[in-house]
């Protein structure tokens, strides 16, 4: 399936592990969040990247204390109306700071953009025909936000106050 | 034309409802060639307010807090004129529906709400909808504080909001600010309670799972006292918990009332608290500026004083007993003495219930800008309000409202049917509610016979999603389908007012359609025969329990 | 007088995507409003097939479906069921009028 960032489509480094297949000791290696539980130490320990695929159904948390030394993590929309990943990926940008590559996989449409934009992913998966050109357009569909999220957008409302104390300090 | 006095959009607003139609309008183009699916195109015509009905596309428009200025409502008459069949449906939850729309023609519709300011996002599919308040915020006597500006805060907190806009259902926030809760909040997926502790602070009671429908659940209190300035950081924790945790495997069971019912109200809070405590302080916080610049809109009308006590129409009064009747029901106090709140009853006898056509809106616009300070609500229960009416006022208000047949003194009582569009129109109907409430309405025509009768909520819903909240009626009427024949189960005891909330116990076997109206006089006479002094039907009810009504209403059907 | 109640003669019924209105599928596989013209099938394997065909001419059409009709002793169709009976023939009760002051 095609992988595509802002500027454009990707080739896709990362290298899928089967969770009974050994771990190779190098190169980009992407595991499910069963795998990483259960080898972490050892994914870790090697030389290559590691990236870990979770369901849209386990604890995000538990990659709290390793995103540091993730290079990917990827998201799931088993269909696009589950909204679970949107939580995940919040938390897992903002609270967590991660700070690489942010995933999303499954069911992604060009008119969810907007929103996973907003919530920290920077990749997707898709087949969907235009994707590629809706994404380079999304983040020009809204100019206006109006509550805070991981992109650091200022609100509308933050806006506003800066607006009025810059009318306040002009006007004196 | 009058300033208003509730929540203006500033260009951030404007722009962002602009851009929104917009995409809708790319968005429906891709549908129509057949590059999005219906199954890729409903949410997002849903979360644009178009939703498909038994004979055309629905579209619901958001009417905040129910306050529209007279400008907004004859916009949306003239929408209803170009782009439906002339008429419009004010609902239960405040919104405007109009029945006929076609889709390709739903951005220009959306495009003409955008040039007044309103929009119909988010009124349907799996997001945060229109939050809902008292419809007599700002002029009512007992108010502790404007709900509305938190309506305003939580509109657009919950305005495309990118992590809660795929819901596992539907999620309705209400708010109220006075301690007689005239918005319902103890049913709704969240109510928020305006209250003042001991400490003299006024901060929110945050209830959540609360709901009618399937299973109807009164909510539980989550917080009992949630500081103003953070209501927005406990809202996010609160969504995102229900966001994660909420069932998605069947749609019956995914509101957030299952949750709390199957965790527990003890599990939830401990959740959300959890989360809470991660967010508060944090970008979430409300800035006092920020509350103060959006309360401050909501700053109520410089009213000039006027008389409280006024000869001609303590006249009109004696002389017409119509004028006497509408005063007694229609009109309630003001938090100024010279000043009243006068309900436009939409319930006019053998009247679809909640219905106005164009001309009839114009009409309640053009007495809003004379005599209401440029200003209409929409309440709950289907019918319209002028907020600030003076007493001197009063007789031209009535005569006016008499023409457009919105004067029938009729609010509160028998014939103030609340009844969901139902199977003429509603492809998740079982049976019609609109030619019940007609029958009823047009078999109690009578005033005298009304105001005899006193306070009854009847509330008929075509199916068990209950929009027609029949649960919480004096008398509920919920539509069944036996075999394909229409039946009507009915219900006694519910209550939304005074804080109290209670929901109705089912009499007996339901009945069939061309027996409701015996059914309902069975009920009336028992309560007649039987009632105390001062007492309400539902009172009566409370005092001698459902055995007298049912004996009688089985007899008589 | 209605007869053939038993649900063996279906038509094929949806609503069009432009506009939502309640249309039904003719013989010629093309969707019309008029429920008279509707093509009907006959027995279960034939409501397979018009169903099968409403499908395929779905573009321009929203989810098609059967709905169980009867037919009288003049070949006049109308749906069994409540909800497709009003689903083809409208309201049934008067809405206001447009441009009424009042409702009557």
């Amino acid at each position: 399936m095609p992988l595509f960032r802002e500027a454009g489509i990707v080739e896709d480094p990362w290298q899928k592990l089967d969770d009974a297949a050994p771990v190779p000791a190098d190169g980009l290696v992407l595991v499910s969040f069963t795998r990483w539980r259960e080898a972490r130490a050892a994914l870790l320990a090697r030389r290559g990247p590691v990236g870990v695929a979770l369901a849209n159904t386990d604890p995000v948390e538990m990659l709290a204390s390793d995103v540091s030394r993730l290079d990917l993590i990827v998201l799931h929309f088993p269909k696009f109306s589950d909204g679970r990943a949107y939580s995940q990926a919040r938390l897992v940008r903002g609270r967590m700071g991660y700070g690489s590559e942010l995933r999303a996989t499954g069911n992604v449409l060009q008119d969810q953009l907007p929103f996973m934009l907003r919530c920290g992913f920077d990749s997707f998966e898709s087949d969907q025909m235009g994707f590629g050109e809706a994404l380079k357009r999304a983040r020009t569909l809204f100019s206006v936000v109006y509550q805070p999220a991981e992109d650091g957008r200022a609100t509308a409302s933050l806006l506003r106050l800066r607006r009025r104390t810059v009318h306040y300090t002009s006007s004196t | 034309m009058p300033d208003t006095h509730f929540y203006r959009y500033d260009d951030y607003d404007r722009t962002l409802v602009a851009e929104r139609v917009e995409q809708f309008r790319d968005q429906v183009r891709r549908r129509l060639s057949g590059e999005l699916t219906e199954e890729q195109f409903k949410p997002l015509r849903l979360t644009n307010g178009l939703y498909l009905q038994l004979h055309a596309y629905m579209l619901r428009i958001a009417i905040p807090y129910g306050t529209l200025s007279s400008r907004q409502l004859r916009k949306l008459a003239d929408i209803a004129r170009k782009y439906d069949r002339g008429y419009g449906h004010f609902t239960t939850r405040q919104n405007l529906q109009l029945n006929w729309i076609k889709l390709e023609e739903a951005p220009d519709a959306l495009a003409a709400l955008a040039e007044v300011d309103m929009h119909a996002m988010q009124t349907s599919g799996n997001v945060i909808r229109n939050v809902t308040a008292d419809h007599y915020a700002g002029a009512a006597i007992d108010e502790i504080e404007d709900p509305r500006i938190w309506c305003e805060i939580v509109r657009q907190w919950s305005t495309l909001h990118p992590e809660f806009s795929f819901l596992p259902r539907k999620f309705k926030i209400a708010v109220t600010g006075s301690p007689n809760d005239r918005a319902a909040v103890r049913v709704h997926d969240i109510g928020l309670r305006l209250w003042r502790n001991e400490a003299g602070e006024v901060g929110f009671e945050v209830i959540v799972g609360g709901g009618l429908g399937r299973t109807p659940m009164i909510g539980k209190t989550l917080r009992e006292f949630l500081p103003k300035d953070e209501l927005l950081a406990y809202l996010e924790a609160t969504l995102r918990v229900y966001n994660r945790y909420g069932r998605r495997d069947n749609i019956y069971k995914a509101r957030i009332k299952i949750l709390v019912h199957e965790i527990g109200a003890e599990k939830m809070r401990e959740e959300v608290e959890a989360e809470y405590a991660e967010m508060k302080g944090g970008a979430l916080r409300l800035p006092a500026e920020t509350i103060e610049a959006i309360a401050g809109q909501f700053a109520p009308p410089a009213l000039p004083h006027r008389p409280a006590v006024v000869g001609a129409v303590e006249a009109l009064k004696l002389e017409d007993r119509d004028f006497a009747l509408w005063l007694k029901s229609n009109v309630s106090p003001h938090r100024l003495a010279g000043y009243r709140i006068v309900t436009a009853s939409l319930k006019p006898a053998g009247a679809p219930p909640g219905d106005a056509s164009s001309v009839q809106m114009e009409g309640v616009a053009d007495i809003a800008d004379a005599y209401s300070q440029g200003e209409i609500r929409v309440s709950h229960e289907q019918n319209l309000v002028l907020p600030h009416v003076a007493v001197e006022d009063l007789p031209v208000v009535w005569r006016a409202l008499g023409r457009l047949g919105f004067a029938e003194a009729n609010v509160g009582k028998i014939t103030d049917i609340i009844a969901c569009p139902g199977l003429d129109y509603c492809a998740l109907a079982n049976a019609r509610s609109i030619p019940v409430a007609q029958s009823i309405s047009n078999h109690f025509a009578s005033l005298a016979r009304q105001h005899d009768i006193g306070d009854l909520k009847i509330k008929i819903s075509g199916c068990i999603n209950a929009c027609g909240h029949h649960h919480v009626g004096h008398i509920g009427i919920l539509g069944v389908d036996k075999n394909g024949v229409e039946l009507y189960q009915i219900s006694l005891g519910g209550d939304v007012d005074f804080g109290k909330t209670a929901l109705g116990t089912i009499l007996g076997p339901a009945v069939a359609a061309d027996k409701v109206v015996e059914a309902v006089d069975a009920l009336v006479g028992t309560y007649l025969d039987q009632r105390g002094e001062g007492e309400r039907f539902v009172d009566t009810y409370r005092r001698i329990g459902a055995q007298p009504f049912k004996d009688r209403v089985y007899a008589a059907v | 007088m209605a007869k053939n109640l038993s649900g063996d003669l279906t038509i094929a019924s949806a609503n069009r995507l432009t506009d939502g209105v309640v249309v039904f599928l003719d013989d010629a596989g093309e969707w019309t409003k008029r429920l008279d013209r509707a093509a009907i099938a006959r027995d279960k394997r034939a409501g397979e097939i018009l169903l099968e065909r409403a499908r395929a001419e779905g573009f321009g059409v929203i989810d098609p479906f059967l709905v169980a009709v009867s037919e009288d002793d003049d070949g006049v169709i109308e749906p069994i069921s409540l909800r497709e009976k009003i689903r083809a023939s409208g309201l049934t009760f008067d809405a206001i009028a447009a441009d009424a002051v009042r409702y009557a």
